[in-house]
């Protein structure tokens, strides 16, 4: 009891002094919280439906910026990885009859295969002739899916496949706990010593390299970490909506990805899943005025770039917090000096 | 700065307002009937139309006759945007059952999109008539798992392999008349399908058949379904001395290769499935150069299936200045199934009106329809193809009119009555194969 | 023999539009370093320019050509004022909103037009047949308005004082800042440049293929698929790029007429094999690592 206790004590200090400190870690706490508890408010399907794919989603733009936000890899083809996962997931289980929790992680395996092959000739490139290439090969496995069509389902897909689980209520709840395990799974590999390494790549490859550092290596196991977080969502995807189908490899498929990632911010993580957690809602929302859905989601995503161009939510983060000039720790905005060091704060 | 930030408050706010206080007020005295389809293309707004058309017209009378009371029709537009991107059609269809609470939908276009669609469908069971997508997997569901998948229904188009077998008998009647008229000793025929996946079977399919009626087929193409240069394949094809041209087209490649095949005067008729070419704007769109092409379709100008389809198709083209395409059977499937079986069972439960619709046969202004059974036994809740059932019709453009020509004087079978509709006209043959081959 | 023809021809044909667009885009990444994506979405609104003009409000279409051509130029010049100049520092931004603005486009489009498939008539109409391949008059003035094009560029570069200037932008944007150039103008007016070749391939082409919203698509891929293969910002790389993948193309639809849908893919791949073969693509120049 005693014990008990006492980490609760601890608890309460470490929420008291580490998230209570700092409005964005309160906000990270809401967002986790609501989000868990959402079914409890409503058991409107619509909603949960809404939820569960916007949670697929942020896990893949959140791999996204792994890769490409962080290592600076300019991936234009994101989709690849999605549809491996999806369609790997499929078919294993449509013609092994293996289960969805099976099916998902072999699918995301089956992601790192394909970032292993597309990353090995992509280590040569980079910037815009890696983002251009890459581009090409969701495109490429299309064509194949097409020749393929016993295999595949050519256009129609794979469908028929086992539902995630019995109930709307679970698929959110299976979805929501993975996006917001794999966050911060991804939130932490960013923050560790690999992460600092895949950020210093993007910053000078050439200075990585030469402080002995195998960046070759590293920028591979970008590819494959990513390959495996997109392709579990692709993997979730099919499992959700039964069906896995070319429409995963499209051009736009891709192109969403960016639009999230860089909209939210990227090098950041929580700037993608944000990102998506706002426009993908938002164009549910704008079904109300349907003929002009899409257009309205172009013209806020280029006025918000036009006056947020590092991204929402780095754009949010920097208007109420401040970074303090001496020690680099994070304060809220109405502080005048630094919660540890003291030092004045401009 | 601050400006801004206030205001992005605020839309943040009215946002999160709206999300969560998006309700919609459902009473229960009108029927509600959810139209899904890619609104902003020609198969959505055929599919919208054909649904106003038939809501008005029940509405004018006062509407359905539910047990005792009269219940109007209120139509529920959705906009699946399913071309483009099919997660955004689950969450229309979602939207439909959930928000706006539909009895009943119809619509539905792009195969990949519809199968998700139906499996929200099926959850909440609500009777689903699919309008537009023709595969078969999508009612061999429904014989599968019939508990499941029982509240779908085909509404229009009949299935690909009867789509398939219509347009062989297009084929042979074509051939007939060019072996005719023209004295050739053997029709050649060139296969051209684009590439999708209803169109494969059907390749394979032609391959067997053709020879069997006395024709030879001289090579396959398979251009991409949006293919917008197909001089390649018209040159190897002219090469190949084909008589007919058997086309498998649905999408934009149909408007290229026939308009370009028109104007490169390819001494070849164009047979079989053209959907771009079913359309009005089809002579437009391929410059004047489509002309003579031939097409399988479901409605013509002047062609009468039976004694509805006159005043549909007037009505339709008086309402919205075009030919209805399959899409707007929509309005068939409202006016001649759904509201007579919901005013002979006399309640909206989707299980009575089930069971009630896979017996009945119905007469629609393309035809009588009647549900099938499959070899077992079991419903597959598909579409009868057949003499007296539905047959579709041919058209072919001549000179800018698209004419019905197809059946005329046409037996099944060789026991088989002949048919004829009212309406239809000859076939014409392009001059410039009359004059390449008359000599 | 005429098999042979008939895969030159559609090879010349289809290279010579990718080389006009893949030309354009080029020329603004070289000089600004944007990765323009609404390049190709520009080239539909010219088609629907032409549609508009020819059909809505029935001139001939040579007059369709000449305002799809200037209108499209200023809406490009417009849009780079407006959105694109602002963010230009921030390249994540500039590639979204070109993707933003190519959806809007098409959106707009969708909203006039509909989905509907639509077409223009040609300029000159009807074909001539060489040793037994039919080629159409609209296929042949393409290719001699892809040479003319080419020409023109190559003088305006070459020979004028502002090609100069868009050389040495293209080559070191502070450098030619120092020199006083004002970079931020040649920009602006290298935008205009490739957006009208954007324009001009849209009008050139648009006569021999369909209307439809989402037709910037697929030549977008093309599109990038040759600047990557001939190099990036170079322009004789892009040339020479698209004929090689055009030729691809052509050989696809004629050895393999069953897999005549796999053309995009089997171009794609080739262009995937050159550069693991050279990463900086045919004729790109490997610059060492701007830091």
């Amino acid at each position: 009891m005693d014990l008990f206790l006492f980490y609760l004590r601890k608890l309460f200090t470490i929420i008291k002094k580490e998230v209570f400190v700092l409005p964005s870690r309160i906000v990270v706490v809401l967002f986790f919280i609501l989000l868990l508890l959402l079914p409890v408010f409503t058991k409107d399907l619509y909603l949960l439906r809404i939820f569960t794919l916007t949670s697929i989603f942020a896990i893949l733009a959140a791999s996204w910026d792994l890769l490409s936000g962080f290592t600076g890899q300019m991936n234009f083809g994101h989709a690849l990885f999605f549809g491996v996962g999806a369609y790997s997931a499929a078919l294993l289980n449509k013609y092994a009859g293996i289960p969805p929790w099976g099916t998902i992680p072999l699918g995301a395996l089956g992601a790192v295969l394909s970032g292993l092959i597309i990353g090995i000739p992509c280590l040569r490139l980079r910037g815009t002739y890696l983002a251009l290439t890459t581009l090409a090969f969701p495109i490429i496995l299309m064509g194949i899916v097409f020749a393929l069509p016993d295999l595949t389902g050519g256009e129609l897909g794979i469908s028929g496949i086992a539902r995630l689980a019995g109930s709307r209520v679970t698929d959110y709840y299976i979805t929501v706990v993975v996006m917001l395990g794999l966050c911060t799974i991804m939130w932490k590999i960013t923050d560790s010593n690999t992460g600092i390494i895949f950020h210093a790549i993007r910053e000078d490859e050439l200075a990585v390299r030469a402080s002995g550092i195998n960046t070759t290596r590293y920028k591979l196991l970008a590819f494959c970490l990513s390959g495996f977080f997109a392709g579990i969502s692709g993997g979730l995807y099919a499992h959700f909506m039964r069906i896995a189908g070319p429409s995963t490899l499209e051009v736009s498929m891709s192109f969403q990805v960016v639009i999230w990632a860089i909209f939210g911010g990227i090098v950041t993580i929580y700037g993608p899943v944000g990102a998506v957690f706002i426009l993908f809602p938002l164009l549910e929302f704008l079904r109300f005025w349907q003929e002009l859905r899409m257009l309205m989601f172009a013209v806020v995503v280029l006025l918000i770039l036009l006056y947020m161009p590092d991204g929402l939510f780095r754009w949010l983060r920097d208007k109420i917090e401040k970074e303090c000039p001496r020690c680099k720790i994070r304060n809220v905005a109405m502080r005048h000096t630094c919660r540890v060091c003291t030092a004045q704060l401009d | 700065m601050e400006r801004w930030e206030k205001r992005i408050f605020i839309l943040a706010m009215v946002f999160l307002f709206a999300v969560s206080t998006f309700t919609v007020a459902s009473g229960q005295d009108t029927i509600k009937i959810g139209v899904i389809g890619p609104m902003q293309f020609v198969q959505g707004i055929g599919q919208w139309n054909g649904a106003t058309m038939a809501a008005e017209e029940i509405n004018a009378k006062g509407g359905i006759q539910v047990g005792n009371k009269k219940m109007k029709i209120q139509l529920i537009k959705a906009d699946s945007n399913e071309f483009i991107n099919p997660t955004d059609a689950t969450n229309a269809m979602e939207r439909l059952i959930t928000r706006d609470k539909v009895d009943f939908i119809v619509g539905g276009f792009r195969t990949e999109a519809v199968m998700p669609m139906q499996d929200i469908a099926m959850e909440a069971k609500k009777i689903f008539f699919g309008v537009g997508a023709a595969h078969d997997e999508l009612c061999l569901r429904v014989a599968k798992n019939y508990n499941t998948y029982k509240y779908w229904f085909r509404g229009s188009p009949f299935n690909s392999t009867f789509l398939v077998r219509t347009s062989f008998v297009h084929l042979g009647t074509v051939g007939a008349i060019l072996k005719q008229s023209l004295n050739l000793p053997k029709i050649k025929v060139a296969i051209v399908a684009e590439k999708a996946m209803w169109a494969d079977p059907m390749i394979p399919a032609a391959e067997a058949v053709i020879p069997k009626m006395g024709m030879e087929v001289v090579g396959v193409w398979r251009p991409s379904d949006k293919a917008t240069d197909v001089t390649a394949e018209l040159s190897a094809i002219q090469r190949s001395e084909a008589h007919i041209i058997f086309t498998i087209f649905s999408a934009s490649v149909g408007i290229t290769f026939a308009r370009q095949a028109g104007e490169l005067k390819i001494p070849a008729m164009q047979v079989g499935i053209n959907v771009e070419a079913q359309k009005d704007g089809f002579w437009e769109a391929t410059q004047k150069m489509g002309n003579y092409v031939f097409t399988m379709n479901t409605y013509a100008r002047n062609v009468e299936q039976n004694e509805l389809t006159k005043p549909f198709v007037d009505t339709y083209i008086k309402r919205f200045g075009e030919t209805p395409a399959y899409t707007a059977d929509t309005y068939a499937v409202i006016v001649h199934r759904l509201a007579p079986a919901i005013e002979k069972v006399g309640s909206l439960d989707a299980d009575k009106l089930v069971a009630f619709i896979e017996n009945d046969v119905s007469k629609g202004p393309s035809g009588t329809v009647a549900y099938l059974k499959d070899a077992e036994g079991r419903h597959t809740h598909d579409q009868k193809w057949g003499p007296g059932y539905l047959t579709s019709v041919g058209v072919q453009w001549q000179d800018g009119k698209l004419v019905g020509v197809w059946p005329n004087k046409w037996k099944a079978t060789p026991e088989a009555p002949e048919i004829t509709y009212k309406g239809v006209m000859p076939v014409k043959i392009p001059p410039w194969m009359i004059e390449k081959y008359k000599k | 023999m005429d098999l042979v023809l008939n895969i030159i021809i559609s090879g010349l044909i289809s290279g010579s539009v990718f080389a006009l667009l893949a030309i354009g885009f080029s020329l603004i990444f070289g000089v600004a370093r944007i990765v323009n994506i609404a390049h190709t979405a520009f080239y539909m609104v010219a088609a629907y320019c032409i549609y508009f003009v020819t059909h809505k409000m029935g001139s001939h279409p040579i007059w369709g050509m000449v305002a799809a051509i200037v209108l499209v130029t200023l809406l490009g010049i417009i849009c780079y004022k407006l959105f694109i100049n602002p963010i230009r520092e921030h390249e994540g931004a500039v590639l979204i909103a070109t993707i933003a603005l190519a959806m809007a486009f098409q959106e707009i489009m969708v909203l006039k037009f509909t989905g509907t498939f639509l077409s223009v008539p040609s300029l000159v109409k009807g074909y001539f047949a060489i040793l037994g391949v039919k080629v159409f008059y609209q296929q042949l003035l393409t290719f001699c308005v892809v040479l003319l094009v080419m020409a023109g560029l190559w003088i305006l570069l070459m020979k004028t004082k502002l090609g100069l200037a868009i050389r040495s932008t293209a080559q070191d944007r502070e450098v030619a800042n120092l020199m006083g150039i004002n970079e931020a103008r040649v920009a602006m007016l290298t935008m205009g440049i490739s957006v009208g070749l954007a324009a001009l391939t849209g009008a050139v082409v648009v006569p021999l293929t369909v209307l439809e919203p989402h037709m910037w698509l697929h030549p977008l891929i093309m599109m990038m698929a040759v600047v990557v293969l001939g190099g990036l910002g170079s322009l004789k790389g892009s040339f020479l790029g698209a004929y090689i993948l055009g030729f691809a193309e052509a050989l696809v639809v004629f050895l393999a007429p069953m897999g005549a849908f796999l053309k995009g893919s089997v171009a794609l791949s080739i262009m995937i094999l050159v550069l693991l073969i050279r990463p900086e693509g045919l004729f790109g120049v490997s610059f060492e690592e701007e830091r």
